[in-house]
């Protein structure tokens, strides 16, 4: 089967830097964000890839322990992270902690105010947000040609989006609230005579998760700058829920750079003596091969083959990506 | 002199004073009071899983935690006690 296009997508395409693949959980989405690293890598560019994932998967492909140890070199221009939202909770509530220490002089904190600290961290929401606050981090450094994101599944995928959005007219609403407050407080003031007002930090601190939030979320839905792959496979639940997926990032503006599809069984495996099982497979995968066509039609990039062993380690990331881009 | 020019400050001032009295204290006193309802939304929005009720990220609600931290207390308060009459009239 033709390779071109997904070669095409990164050739025609040189703008856009953030690489993404999304896709329903173990269709291969980790792997193809490392061979896609390792293609780029190939061809002179500096790459990192990197892990938005609690439970991230990178240490394994790569072969080596690189959990919440920063950017690691995997081979000359490839870089890959993975992030550990616990370290970060865990330090960044600490920086609030003696941030009220420092701002009242305290040498404890508070009982009410430590529990909230604390309760504010179980919540589940915590992770993600800690995560999607380093990924503006690692993007607003900067230092690399290609961020490949190695994204959570679906789901997780879509209420990381409408986290963005949502988080965003709340800023919005929040930020409005305490402006008028500015204004109640000018107006006091001017009556009393007072001298100048304090700069309103708490205003300034909103303005600043605002825009960190708007940054984030304006990598995913750059048009010019990102590139979204979805990865499929020959099969009827897939097909379906990766359709509607796309509807619902497609509301989200998330650019959407075609489709790929993954593990193909081989043509060739019909002329062979195989069993029943693998026959029916093979029928199977037929149709829903031709469902493929008919829904996705001109934006399939590319069909991966099933591999012979599990993707782990250069050779086989080589391998996996001869065979999404052709030749590498 | 100086004396006499401290006299003559704290006559300016008194009358500056009265003048404000007069004329615009009540409304000063019903700017702030606004104010004050509104820092109480504001903490309930930001604040608001502190009562059970989590309507800002609870990541981004930490960052604004150490400058809400004298008020947490009179807020609780004020947003869990029950409302009579004398509200009204306050």
């Amino acid at each position: 089967m033709v390779l071109i296009s997904l070669t095409t997508i990164f050739e025609q395409y040189p703008d856009r830097r953030y690489i993404m693949f999304g896709g329903k959980g173990g269709l291969g989405k980790t792997t193809f964000s490392a061979a896609t690293a390792y293609y780029l890598a190939k061809k002179g560019k500096r790459v990192l890839v990197f892990s938005v994932d609690p439970q991230a998967s990178l240490s394994d492909i790569f072969k080596r322990d690189i959990f919440g140890k920063g950017p690691t070199e995997i081979m000359p221009n490839l870089y890959a992270q993975e992030i550990d939202a616990d370290r970060r909770i865990k330090e960044y509530q600490q920086e609030i902690r003696q941030k009220i220490l420092d701002m009242y002089g305290m040498d404890k904190i508070p009982e009410e105010i430590e529990s909230y600290i604390q309760a504010a961290a179980a919540e589940p929401a915590m992770e993600e947000s800690a995560i999607f606050d380093e990924v503006v981090d690692i993007v607003v450094k900067g230092g690399y040609d290609y961020y490949i994101y190695d994204l959570v599944p679906l789901g997780h995928a879509l209420y990381y989006l409408s986290m963005a959005s949502v988080y965003d007219e709340w800023i919005d609403k929040i930020t409005n609230l305490r402006q008028q407050m500015r204004e109640y407080d000018q107006v006091a003031a001017v009556m009393k005579r007072d001298k100048e007002l304090d700069e309103d930090a708490i205003l300034n601190e909103l303005l600043y998760i605002k825009d960190r939030i708007n940054k984030s979320s304006g990598i995913l839905t750059d048009k010019d700058k990102t590139a979204f792959f979805f990865v499929i496979t020959a099969e009827q639940m897939v097909i379906t829920d990766t359709v509607k997926a796309a509807e619902l990032f497609a509301k989200f503006d998330v650019p959407l750079s075609g489709y790929v599809v993954n593990r193909v069984l081989s043509e060739a495996l019909k002329q062979q003596e195989i069993p029943e099982y693998l026959k029916n497979r093979l029928v199977m995968q037929d149709k829903y091969l031709k469902v493929i066509d008919e829904t996705f039609k001109n934006q399939i990039l590319a069909y991966v083959p099933e591999m012979e062993r599990d993707v782990t380690g250069l050779e086989m990331i080589e391998k996996l990506a001869i065979n999404m881009f052709g030749s590498v | 002199m100086g004396d006499e020019e401290h006299k003559k400050g704290g006559f300016f001032r008194a009358v500056k004073e009265f003048v404000y009295g007069v004329a615009a204290h009540d409304s000063a006193r019903f700017a702030l009071k606004s104010r004050a309802s509104m820092e109480h939304l504001f903490i309930l929005i930001t604040m608001g899983d502190m009562l059970g009720v989590p309507i800002l990220p609870p990541y981004y609600s930490l960052r604004l935690l150490p400058y809400v931290v004298p008020q947490i207390s009179t807020w609780k308060r004020r947003m869990l006690r029950e409302k009579d009459l004398t509200d009204a009239l306050a």
